[in-house]
């Protein structure tokens, strides 16, 4: 049925710190279907973090091997990992991560200028999905202007603007009050359903967890549970 | 990333941290300044020096008793206005009437002017004083010497007790300036002036034969100096050897045991030119040390911002950028502050160089005006450029190579 985007297999991750090792992934398998909504949940020091890390390309697993769309990632070399970020993954992150010397606009543009879009088209673009995520009226404000929310509207903005077929998400909500994490949810998921996006979420909350439509549960760098769940996400 | 952009994010990244970026640029601004200040004034120095040699008469040869010591002809004897006499220790080494007749058997002369110099008492309405008196053979030395009258005649064969002064003597030496045809006393005989000389100094230039009356303890036919013109230029050096095989002859010496040094005044320019030379390279280091501590100025900044810039690093690479478009925006960065700071600095340098020469109006060989050549315009821009490059180029590479995770990590 529907095609596998992502696939771990038998990948752990290591961290070195000096003579001590920690191992924060151990032996994680696990496949992800193109157009899931899936939620990672566990507890802190579990290795979501990590596991997002190396599903978005930013780090190489210690063991094992990661397929995006059947090609083995943890071959290739940083250039040709960084244009397969650029084109295929969204980042969300839970600080937001926008550069704070650059407007909304800029920052959202900011992935088309690494892929080298042509201006005219690259603006346009970028004014598009600031309309998508309702913040054509602060185009032009700096992530400082901006409230926590907003902020992260316009790092969703940045990460959809290059169309990528995968957008992960780490804690999209960790930062921001109950109310703003449901609209920022709310609008994660009309963004699934309408685009039919691969999201692929770390939370801590279980009720924002209820928005995917698959959880994978981490415990102690291992997977505990995958389960699919029946409920709004369908 | 287009190179333009990568530009446009280097360019906002110095508008970003402008105090920082500014104090940078101060840096390679003064070495630059300087490079350019030292190099026109340099090229000034040089022209002038140039126009000098030109007009001091390179086709004249000294010929004077006694030996050349270590350095050489260098103050050893002073050409024009000097008032020191010769060695002590050359009482009985003389030039004479056989040295004389030995140089007028030389084709390759022109003209040979005889000269002896001693002191004197000298006064003027009742205002006395002593100077140096310079005898010459009248006949020939208006047309030897490099001096120039400023107002009356230079001395010629039918005068007698007549005298040419030097600008000062005549202008402030005495409570009242003197002027031509005034009558001046020296040594108890009455002198009139013909001619004013143009220039500095206090000398007196008489017939050599009442010299040899005014001066004591001179004998005829014992020469000073003897001042030879020669034919050709361009034969300078030929004819030194020439000069000195005759000489040497003459006077029954070997190279050895030399006893007369023979000089001109091209060496002498040589050897000043020399000196300035060396001068120009000492202060050209200094420049170029400034403008090395300029440029780890800039190595520091972008060591600075690499790490201030760790997350942002961190965030381009997870939305796609690759590691040559953090390089080359690094990059940017440090040649665009290498740049303006090699704009600003020509411009300050060729201010300084308008005053450098007021500056160092004390030293004789500052005296030419400074010139910023389009040459050292271009040879510095392209210096501060690659300067702030070669500085830039560790820090980016340093940025570039950060990997994604740790970047984003860091606070
Ligand atoms: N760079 C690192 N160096 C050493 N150890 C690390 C590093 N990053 C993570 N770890 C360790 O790996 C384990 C998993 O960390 P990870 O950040 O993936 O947890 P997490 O599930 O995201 O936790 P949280 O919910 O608190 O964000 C932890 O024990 C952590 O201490
Ligand atoms: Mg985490």
């Amino acid at each position: 049925m529907m095609e596998t985007i992502m696939e771990l297999k038998d990948v752990w991750k290591i961290y070195r710190m000096g003579e001590v090792e920690v191992p924060a992934l151990r032996g994680v398998s696990v496949k992800i279907k193109k157009g899931d909504f899936v939620a990672i949940i566990g507890a802190s020091g579990s290795g979501k973090s990590t596991m997002m890390n190396l599903i978005g390309c930013l780090d190489i697993p210690s063991r094992g091997s990661l397929y995006l769309k059947s090609q083995d990632i943890s071959r290739l070399g940083e250039s040709d990992l960084a244009s397969l970020r650029g084109k295929t993954i969204g980042f969300i992150f839970q600080q937001y991560n926008l550069i704070q010397s650059m407007s909304a606009f800029e920052n959202v543009m900011l992935p088309l200028e690494f892929l080298e879009y042509e201006d005219r088209k690259a603006a346009n673009r970028t004014r598009e999905i600031l309309a998508l995520v309702g913040l054509s009226d602060k185009m032009h404000h700096r992530p400082t202007q901006l409230s926590g929310g907003q902020q992260q509207r316009v790092s969703i903005a940045r990460s959809l603007v290059s169309d990528p077929e995968i957008i992960l998400a780490d804690e999209p909500t960790g930062a921001l009050d109950s109310v703003t994490g449901r609209e920022v949810l709310e609008m994660l998921h009309s963004l699934w359903k309408k685009h039919g996006k691969t999201i692929i979420m770390v939370t801590h909350d279980l009720n924002l967890a209820k928005y995917a439509s698959t959880t994978i549960e981490l415990k102690d760098g291992e997977i505990l549970k995958i389960s699919k769940i029946r409920g709004i996400g369908e | 990333m287009k190179l333009n952009k990568c530009f446009k994010h280097a360019f906002n990244m110095v508008l970003h941290s402008k105090l920082r970026s500014w104090l940078t640029i101060t840096g390679i601004v003064i070495g630059v300044a300087a490079v350019i200040a030292i190099v026109s004034i340099g090229d000034g120095m040089q022209q002038s020096l140039n126009a000098q040699l030109n007009a001091l008469g390179g086709d004249i040869v000294t010929i004077s008793p006694g030996f050349e010591r270590g350095g050489g002809m260098f103050g050893m004897r002073g050409g024009g206005g000097g008032s020191s006499g010769p060695q002590a220790t050359t009482k009985e080494i003389v030039l004479g009437r056989s040295d004389l007749q030995a140089l007028k058997g030389l084709p390759d002369i022109a003209l040979i002017d005889t000269n002896i110099r001693g002191s004197v008492d000298i006064s003027y309405l009742g205002k006395t004083g002593k100077v140096s008196v310079t005898g010459v053979d009248q006949g020939v030395w208006s047309q030897i010497t490099t001096s120039k009258i400023k107002t009356g005649r230079m001395l010629d064969s039918a005068d007698q007790n007549v005298i040419v002064i030097g600008g000062r003597l005549a202008s402030s030496y005495f409570d009242q300036p003197v002027g031509i045809n005034k009558m001046i006393t020296i040594n108890g005989s009455a002198f009139r002036v013909v001619g004013i000389l143009d220039d500095q100094s206090n000398s007196v230039y008489m017939p050599i034969q009442m010299a040899y009356q005014m001066i004591p303890d001179k004998t005829n036919d014992i020469y000073y100096t003897l001042v030879v013109k020669i034919r050709d230029e361009n034969q300078l050096d030929e004819v030194i050897t020439k000069i000195e095989n005759k000489l040497m002859t003459a006077r029954h010496v070997t190279t050895k045991s030399k006893d007369f040094s023979v000089s001109s005044r091209k060496e002498m320019q040589q050897a000043r030119a020399d000196t300035m030379n060396s001068m120009n390279t000492f202060l050209l280091a200094i420049a170029a040390v400034s403008l090395i501590v300029g440029s780890i100025g800039i190595a520091n900044t972008m060591f600075t911002s690499v790490l201030e810039k760790t997350k942002e690093i961190g965030i381009m690479k997870a939305i796609g950028a690759r590691n040559h478009d953090i390089l080359l925006i690094f990059l940017f960065n440090a040649a665009f502050i290498g740049l303006v700071g090699g704009i600003i600095g020509i411009m300050l340098g060729t201010l300084l160089s308008g005053f450098m020469p007021a500056l160092m109006g004390g030293l004789p060989m500052a005296r030419g005006t400074a010139i910023v050549t389009l040459n050292s315009i271009f040879m510095a821009l392209s210096v501060s450029v690659t300067v702030g490059i070669l500085a830039g180029i560790i820090p980016a590479y340093q940025a570039s190579k950060l990997k994604p995770v740790d970047a984003l990590r860091y606070e």
